[in-house]
């Protein structure tokens, strides 16, 4: 009696275990993009996933969607930044999938390379603007050559200047900002105006700031610190001299004096309240925190210029969202015909009122540079924007045990430069191997 | 049979066992078939919710799992990667140094918090009830709480602190290891020592006042009194209390996750929170399992080990 | 002629409690001199737990009625300490993020848990408590060993598991996995309870005729509420402040839980966080805590002076 119940319990959960094993193995099945009448009049409901952090522009553009039509509704579900990858992970594990998901870039190749979004190429080359569409953000989700993604929303990283700060220094902000020396000479002498005025500013305690706008000078210096293709790529810092360089320039910054105190322990959570006072001469930042939360005056004296490397050259980090359609997605159909709404010009062009950046360069029109002069320059120059594509951005930037801000601090607060280098070297090979399995 | 004023309760384990419960003189109104059949639902759903996913897990630890794509068969690749995962280590290091530091305060403290309220004097009830709330609020909200109010400059804890003069107020607790290891500390000892106040109240409150007194004749002090009497008496609900709080300091995560996330770098890295990490964060659910196994028969000799020691004495 | 059952899982009440467990430690008829010093300690050593326990919780309810400026400044001030407004609530309960409904969800999610764990501990602890067959303390230990697994071991596992089950983005799955984890304490608590009852009274039910439920139902029931009281108010606590297993099997934030937005209001992308809002909310998730505690403390320290101790 008491055995054959427990033997009952057992078969069970065996039998469940088993059950489960079918929805384990295979990739969901691929909607077929290139079929007749595929974003065109689609009917029902589309669920769209969204970043947390994105969800008010998105639901905006979704009401409006909504609102111009009748045949679809578009359901938004804002997910949590730090639980996105997990759960639409999870999602298209359990084979219930959003039909289009807000996803932020660079973790689009995560999903990408294990087959888990649908190859979008056929109806993205039928848009008149695909020339036009930022191509650090559309490179984040080509494979193979085929694209599995398209831009969305830019979060690009610039370099925000007090430009009043700069006038009483006697500096001209565009030349300043060309390279190293110009950046320290402006910091040092916007510094020296004393009043608790300051020449730099960096929330130095968070893992996803740096990763943020410390990248760029790299890249513009042509020396990004991840080589080689996804799947078998390394990491590039002991022996990258860019790396080493803008470790210093910071290190500088810190000892003599040219970044507030509190930048050490800050996390991210008052990011650019200082900047919007006036007192930094220099915040390499987004236009979310630097200008759209600053009241009228302060946007008045503010100027912007893309991140500059060691010796010249501007960059900027092509952040942002892409939007994806994952495999087994109900409703692709609808879901397209959404996407397609959504990068159309009167969305594009009001995405600043929201703190981001168009995606198409065609959206800086008379009336959009008008409107919002400190958002045109990464589209003026949209070819400078850059991200890595690789399989562990998060782990090696994002995370608070990344070791991009590891060895940043390392080499900036404890003055140890040498050490940062070569332990970054080894924790970067390190994750890339096991993210590579 | 027992004395009055004496409650079953404090009965060491392996005393006599009450004969009542057992049933055997009881067979008509306690059928040994509706017993199980009443266990059943409680049974069912532990076997569902608890055992199943967790045989689940062996299964996967044996696998290179990704959670997005498609997995295989590794064997024992997972397990024998721990030994040389220098993370993991930290993380065991890290946990073990943290349930060193509060285990002895949280039960000092907890004790002395007992015999303060155990008197019954005028407010011993009030004050038990004010002991006990910070538990009652539960982990999760007070280090939501203690986010705020470890802020450099603003926070409660660097007010205090500049007031007094000891520091200057602009010190950054979550972020830095050990200064967010000792806010952590202090804050799981003031929440939890209530939770030992009463497990241990409840066992002083059983002991009989007669042989307390017999001790004063013969003229022992109070402290020789709680040292001879309260302690060897109150040790199988020592025991517990100590079982309690060192699973939970070993398995401590959510304190962490809300106030530090395990930073900066690893420093503040208990052992759930790397394998939350590894399984959660970086998807190797293979890898996640075989740690999350090792764990389970670890806490599990662990506290096979507690109990053990803390009955031999008799 | 009955167990002595401890005082304080009858229902009579603190105030026979005090009668029957006079001072510990103490002959009566001590001289008072020496009364007046353990007094004085007493009363000290009191109050000054009393501030140290107390304070930090205060504070936080004035913060939460501070404007989030005042709270996040850099070089406090007294003046800014004194300022009042609710406006932080407002914006809670108002605003984007929704607390009503993360209340109500949180509500539902441990009242359910509550009832769900008190109904299968009573069960068991009465098939385990009173019952003898073989295997009863095989299958016990069981129930106790699920205290050791920590979540994380077994939480992907399980969500694919209630996945395919259809329980994950649902309040009843949470119910039921939380129950689930709650059971080993409930089950410890009332098998005590059980054992501390004297059977005439079920010997006396079954001569009238009764069965099992019957007597279950009818007749032990008074006497089990206590310890049903605890096992429920702990499943209550546990549940109202778990948040990893919400983060996981909930999606639809339709349905997120109170400790879930507060997540969500400590985390956004880059910062730009609310103190104001999260103290609010930490506050409003302190409420019903407090609250249920200090109208029924009796049935959180009780079951824990009990039910904790028999090993």
């Amino acid at each position: 009696m008491q055995l054959d119940r427990r033997k009952v319990l057992g078969l069970g959960g065996l039998g469940t275990i088993t059950a489960l094993m079918p929805s384990c193995a295979s990739a969901l099945p691929e909607p077929d993009v290139s079929a007749a009448g595929f974003g065109q009049d689609a009917r029902g409901t589309v669920r769209l996933w969204c970043r947390a952090a994105t969800v008010a522009g998105v639901r905006q553009t979704v009401e409006a969607f909504n609102a111009s039509q009748d045949r679809l509704t578009v359901e938004v579900t804002p997910v949590l930044d730090a639980q996105y990858v997990t759960k639409l992970a999870t999602a298209i594990r359990g084979g219930n999938v959003p039909d289009i998901v807000d996803i932020d870039d660079i973790n689009s190749m995560l999903f990408i390379y294990r087959d888990s979004f649908t190859d979008l190429t056929p109806v993205i080359s039928q848009l008149d603007f695909a020339d036009r569409l930022n191509p650090g953000q559309a490179e984040l989700a080509v494979r193979g050559g085929r694209n599995y993604g398209v831009p969305y929303i830019a979060d690009n990283s610039a370099l925000y200047y007090n430009a009043e700060l700069f006038e009483r220094a006697g500096l001209d902000p565009v030349q300043s900002t060309a390279d190293f020396d110009g950046l320290l000479d402006a910091a040092r002498a916007i510094g020296g105006l004393g009043e608790g005025t300051y020449g730099w500013s960096l929330d130095a305690n968070a893992a996803g700031i740096l990763g943020f706008v410390v990248q760029p000078h790299l890249w513009a210096a042509d020396a990004p610190n991840i080589v080689g293709e996804v799947g078998s790529q390394r990491g590039s810092i002991a022996d990258n001299d860019a790396v080493r360089r803008t470790f210093e320039f910071y290190r500088t910054l810190w000892k003599e004096g040219l970044m507030p105190p509190g930048n050490f322990a800050a996390d991210g959570a008052r990011w650019g309240a200082d900047f919007r006072e006036g007192t930094i001469g220099l915040f390499p930042a987004n236009f979310s925190l630097a200008v759209l939360n600053a009241s009228p005056e302060m946007q008045a004296k503010t100027g912007v210029v893309l991140l500059p490397g060691p010796d010249g050259g501007r960059a900027t980090f092509a952040g942002g969202d892409n939007l994806c359609i994952p495999r087994g997605a109900g409703n692709a159909s609808g879901a397209w015909e959404f996407a397609k709404f959504a990068l159309d010009l009167p969305q594009q062009t009001q995405l600043p009122a929201g703190g981001y950046i168009p995606v198409r360069s065609d959206a800086a029109t008379p009336e959009y540079r008008e409107q919002f002069p400190l958002a045109t320059v990464s589209l003026d120059d949209i070819d400078a924007a850059y991200a890595p594509v690789t399989l562990a951005y998060n782990l090696l930037f994002n995370q608070p045990d990344s070791p991009w801000i590891a060895s940043f601090r390392r080499a900036v607060f404890d003055d140890d430069l040498e050490g940062a280098l070569a332990d970054g070297q080894e924790d970067f090979d390190r994750i890339l191997e096991q993210a590579q399995l | 049979m027992s004395a009055p004023g004496r409650a079953p309760v404090t009965a060491p384990t392996d005393a006599p066992v009450v004969t009542r419960s057992t049933g055997s003189g009881h067979d008509l109104t306690h059928p040994p078939r509706t017993g199980l059949l009443l266990t059943l639902p409680a049974l069912a759903f532990v076997a569902v919710f608890v055992l199943v996913p967790l045989l689940f897990a062996v299964y996967m630890s044996f696998t290179n799992w990704p959670l997005i794509g498609s997995y295989e068969f590794i064997g024992f690749d997972n397990y024998a990667a721990i030994a040389s995962d220098p993370v993991f280590w930290k993380s065991v290091g890290y946990t073990v140094l943290y349930t060193a530091i509060v285990t002895v305060p949280i039960l000092v403290l907890g004790y002395v918090l007992a015999v303060v309220v155990r008197s019954n004097r005028r407010g011993s009830t009030l004050f038990r009830t004010v002991f006990f709330l910070p538990y009652v609020i539960g982990l999760t909200t007070l280090s939501f709480l203690m986010v705020l109010e470890a802020q450099p400059g603003s926070g409660a804890v660097n007010i205090v602190l500049k007031a007094l003069g000891i520091t200057d107020g602009t010190s950054a607790w979550l972020a830095d290891g050990p200064l967010a290891t000792g806010l952590i500390c202090v804050m799981i000892v003031w929440a939890v020592s209530g939770l030992t106040m009463v497990l241990l109240m409840g066992g002083m409150q059983g002991i009989s006042r007669d042989v307390y007194e017999s001790a004063e004749i013969d003229g022992a002090t109070w402290w020789q009194r709680e040292r001879s009497i309260t302690i060897p008496m109150l040790r199988p609900t020592i025991a517990m209390s100590l079982v309690i709080s060192v699973i939970g300091s070993l398995l401590a995560f959510t304190q962490f996750y809300v106030l530090t996330r395990g930073g900066p770098s690893t420093d503040t890295q208990t052992v759930v929170m790397y394998v939350y990490q590894r399984g959660f964060v970086q998807l190797q659910l293979g890898a996640a399992s075989a740690l999350s196994i090792v764990l389970v028969v670890v806490i599990g000799l662990v506290t096979a080990v507690q109990f053990r020691l803390l009955r031999e004495k008799d | 002629m009955t167990t002595s059952t401890t005082p304080t899982t009858t229902a009579l009440g603190p105030a026979t409690a005090r009668r029957r467990t006079p001072h510990v430690g103490t002959a009566p008829g001590r001289p008072r001199a020496e009364s007046r010093t353990k007094i004085t300690l007493y009363v000290l050593g009191g109050v000054l737990a009393t501030l140290v326990f107390l304070v930090p919780l205060v504070w936080s309810v004035l913060r939460s009625f501070q404007p989030n400026d005042a709270i996040v400044a850099t070089t406090p001030s007294w003046s800014a300490l004194t300022q009042f407004t609710t406006e932080n609530f407002r914006a809670l309960f108002t605003g984007d993020a929704d607390i009503v409904r993360a209340v109500g969800n949180s509500l539902v999610v441990a009242v359910g848990t509550a009832v769900l764990t008190a109904v299968l501990a009573t069960l068991a602890g009465y098939g385990f408590g009173r019952f003898g067959f073989r295997g009863r303390n095989t299958l016990f230990g069981l129930i106790v060993v699920t205290m050791m697994v920590p979540f994380q071991a077994i939480i992907t596992p399980l969500y694919l598991q209630m996945n395919a089950m259809g329980l994950t983005d649902s309040r009843l799955g949470l119910v039921l996995f939380y129950s689930t984890v709650n059971l080993p304490f409930g089950v410890f608590v009332m098998r005590n309870a059980f054992e501390s009852i004297p059977t005439e009274i079920e010997d006396a039910a079954h001569v009238d005729g009764a069965g099992t439920m019957r007597t279950l139902v009818s007749v032990l029931r008074p006497l089990l509420l206590p310890g049903m009281a605890t096992s429920a108010l702990y499943a209550f606590l546990a549940a109202w402040t778990e948040f990893l297993g919400a983060l996981t099997f909930l999606t639809d934030d339709r349905l997120y839980t109170l400790p879930l937005s507060l997540v969500n209001l400590q985390a956004g992308a880059y910062g730009a966080v609310n103190f104001g809002y999260l103290v609010a909310g930490a506050v409003v998730a302190m409420v019903p805590c407090v609250v249920l505690y200090v109208a029924l403390q009796r049935f959180y320290v009780a079951g824990l002076a009990s039910g904790a101790v028999k090993g």
